[in-house]
């Protein structure tokens, strides 16, 4: 197999032809590799064929033992802090384990008490899928709009893209706080800018009715992240695509609608899949900016991840919580397996074939 | 060349080895060195966690356990800082990998989950009959379990209803008599209030500023009951439904974007509104003193207990506080409860009380302290002391650990004007039997 693997590559080399200068010292190295092969493999039906193939065997096994020493850390990693928790939280979702006195198995007691008695579990649910709904599609537009405007050819353009990409670099608790006096109803400067054009801005983190609209809004000032991803995709597309078009008399909204998006479709669908997991795991900015992590106003902002963290950390209901980890993965993988289906639709790969 | 490599490989095999042993190793090296006993000298040292790390009360706390270490030579105790929030998870933790602390400071209303659950010891073979004693009995009868002693009280605290007396003479009031009825409240908040155009300058009272919330007031209403009677539910009833609305009244008479705003400016905490002179009337504990003396600021204020609900009602106010536990597991628990029985005795908590400005937990050293004092600090501090006659704790019921976040929505409906108090109450009172545990 891998001879035939060596020689077909030799003759590929050789035989793609026009680009000679490059593809002699490649189909060189290759000749070499394979008469390597071709000798192990003489080597191999020589002589005495049994102990012989004994040796082979413990030296291969020998380098596997090493190899798999080298990624040992990753390994012992994966099995004691990702996949042995993974499995016990599994377990534990079918106990009542509260990590010191009781680990019975309740069947489905959890997943029941989930589905019937536990109101929050649907408010949380709720903000979670609304939170996602609008987050999503919004981050996404917002930073492929501000990625066309930042792949525009004017002078500074440097400068413009560090100051959209800026606020993805500050992260975490600090800029929650800055955005929650931003938004304070009385002196944020949110409200403030809105009074200048005569809008009476709302309360933001203190009305129900406005506490998710302000975390989204919060999202959009940080779409720079996304926004690097989709400016060195455009960067990619062929700019004989827009020759072409400014041949058949395009105008700009045809070039991007007809040009521009589909040559970004998987980066778009990339995007997509990983901010829709994201959103669905919002957790930090609701324990921050809600009064003392509870969810604030009328539980407006409690999401998923935050009613599973009171669960586990509040009322150490670990069972009960580790099932609700389990359902929101269920939730996550359906809705990828959806898009992963439904990707295919409208995804263009570039000289791919659709896998 | 051959020997060489093959020499090399095995050197790579064994590094390979060591790193692996050496990672095993050290994942279990925590449990090894810690498990130890008594020290070179035959000590015993005991494992002390608390959440006082700040300027002021981690020297405290240090002397008090540096004159425990000096006045016998049998224990050592080492005290470790754990930050407010991390300490509750990080205890339950040391719990469930049997390697706690010996002592740790912990919340006085959940004494009895803890308990039940198997996460602290039981005392009652290391305290005498005579234990009790020392303690505020509201405050010893939260730390039973099953009659049984699972923790000592250290320190607590009781809502007290600060007033400005300046303010108090601006509107023609008599600054030695502070409002004694939630109805006198309301008159003497309007009087307070100054209104400048259509936004306020200064706010009389708003019941829920401070740090006396919706379900003390409800509780304060209801003669004293807290949402649970024994076993039995009393969150919906006429008296909490009646307090709902009249916390509901009062944001309807400064208006939503009143409260809102002010909620929003005073929500970092960085300034207080009633220090700012910003409000006249204002709910906290005895400690909250100490915000006012070190805000450099001669404020001429008074304390009085929380008005009552009716003329002749009882001033019922809400307090916590914190104890000291023996962590399941812990190794020397007969010398945890000596260090316990230490730090809860009158010198201990008398340096304690006079040197944070606290309320503590023993009868004796609380009274005693307040004869030293003098001016606003003894005014305030004597005042704490006679309310806490009215004070009840609120423990966390067993079957319900969660049960706030049930009643908290409702709380919210009605004061946003979603929902009237009644129908919210019923509501909070079916949800929170739904979620109860077995």
């Amino acid at each position: 197999m891998q001879q035939q693997g060596a020689r077909e590559n030799i003759l590929h080399g050789i035989d793609s032809g026009t680009e000679t200068i490059s593809g002699k010292p490649v189909s060189l190295t290759k000749t070499k590799t394979a008469e390597k092969h071709i000798t192990l493999a003489v080597n191999k039906t020589a002589g005495k064929p049994v102990s012989k193939l004994n040796r082979f065997k413990s030296k291969s096994f020998r380098e596997n033992l090493i190899g798999y020493g080298f990624i040992s850390p990753w390994l012992i990693g994966f099995f004691l802090l990702t996949a042995g928790p993974l499995l016990f939280s599994l377990v534990v979702s079918f106990s009542d384990y509260n990590i010191t006195s009781e680990m019975t198995f309740t069947g489905l007691d959890n997943y029941k008490k989930m589905f019937t008695a536990d109101d929050l579990f649907w408010t949380s649910l709720w903000n979670t899928v609304y939170f996602v709904l609008f987050s999503v599609p919004m981050t996404t537009a917002g930073a492929i709009f501000i990625a066309v405007l930042l792949n525009s050819k004017i002078k500074g353009m440097k400068i413009f893209r560090t100051i959209y990409y800026l606020p993805a670099v500050l992260s975490g608790v600090a800029v929650y706080f800055l955005w929650m006096q931003l938004l304070s109803p009385g002196t944020g400067l949110v409200n403030l800018v809105l009074s200048w054009v005569g809008i009476e801005g709302p309360a933001w983190l203190f009305d129900p009715n406005w506490t998710k609209p302000a975390l989204i809004f919060m999202k959009l000032w940080s779409v720079g992240g996304g926004m690097l991803l989709y400016l060195a995709s455009l960067q990619g597309v062929s700019t004989t695509l827009y020759e072409a078009a400014d041949l058949d008399g395009a105008n700009i909204f045809q070039k991007f609608f007809h040009i521009t998006l589909p040559m970004i479709t998987p980066i778009i669908f990339f995007d997509i899949i990983t901010s829709t997991i994201g959103a669905f795991q919002i957790f930090q900015e609701a324990y921050v900016m809600s009064k003392d992590g509870d969810g604030g106003p009328a539980h407006s902002l409690l999401f998923y991840n935050l009613h599973m963290w009171n669960n586990a950390f509040e009322v150490f209901d670990m069972g009960y919580a580790s099932a609700m980890a389990w359902v929101l993965f269920i939730i996550i993988m359906i809705l990828t397996i959806f898009n992963l289906k439904f990707g295919k639709r409208w995804v263009h790969y570039e000289g791919g074939d659709n896998k | 060349m051959k020997m060489k490599k093959k020499k090399k490989k095995k050197l790579s095999i064994l590094l390979s080895a060591i790193m692996l042993i050496s990672l095993i190793l050290s994942g279990c090296s925590g449990q090894n060195s810690s498990g130890s006993a008594a020290d070179s000298n035959g000590k015993v040292t005991l494992k002390f966690w608390s959440f006082w790390g700040s300027e002021t009360r981690r020297p405290v706390i240090e002397k008090m356990i540096d004159d425990y270490n000096k006045s016998q030579d049998k224990v050592v105790v080492k005290h470790t800082f754990v930050p407010w929030g991390d300490i509750w998870t990080k205890n339950l933790a040391a719990v469930a990998a049997g390697n706690p602390a010996d002592v740790v400071v912990t919340d006085i209303n959940d004494v009895s989950h803890r308990a039940k659950n198997n996460q602290s010891t039981d005392l009652s073979k290391y305290f005498d009959d005579n234990m009790k004693d020392r303690f505020y009995p509201h405050l010893w009868d939260t730390v039973l379990y099953d009659g049984k002693p699972y923790a000592a009280p250290f320190n607590t605290d009781t809502r007290l209803l600060y007033y400005n007396k300046k303010a108090f003479k601006e509107a023609g009031l008599d600054p030695n008599k502070p409002p004694q009825t939630w109805k006198e409240l309301e008159e003497y908040a309007k009087k307070l209030d100054v209104k400048k155009g259509s936004s306020y300058e200064r706010i009389g009272f708003y019941p829920l500023w401070g740090g006396y919330g919706a379900p003390s007031w409800m509780r304060n209403a209801d003669e004293g009951k807290n949402f649970f009677d024994g076993d039995k539910l009393s969150i919906n009833t006429p008296a909490k439904a009646e307090a709902l609305t009249w916390l509901a009244d009062w944001k309807k008479r400064y208006g939503k974007k009143t409260i809102e705003k002010w909620d929003a400016e005073f929500a970092n905490g960085q300034t207080n509104p009633f220090v700012a002179e910003k409000v006249a009337m204002y709910t906290d504990t005895g400690t909250f003193y100490t915000q006012i003396r070190d805000s450099g600021k001669e404020l001429d204020f008074g304390v009085a207990p929380i008005p009552a609900y009716k003329e002749g009602a009882r001033n019922w106010s809400d307090g916590g506080g914190f104890v000291l536990e023996v962590p399941k597991g812990s190794k020397h628990p007969k010398e945890a409860a000596e260090f316990i029985k230490y730090l809860t005795d009158v010198k201990a908590q008398k340096y304690w009380a006079v040197k944070n400005y606290d309320n503590v937990a023993n009868k004796e050293a609380a009274e005693s302290v307040a004869e030293g004092m003098k001016g606003q600090e003894k005014m305030v501090y004597s005042e704490s002391l006679k309310n806490l006659k009215d004070t009840q704790l609120a423990p966390i019921p067993i079957n319900y650990p969660d049960f706030m976040s049930r009643i908290n929505p409702q709380i919210d409906a009605v004061m946003l004007g979603k929902s009237d108090a009644k129908a919210a109450l019923k509501k909070a009172e079916a949800d929170v039997k739904k979620i109860k545990r077995k």
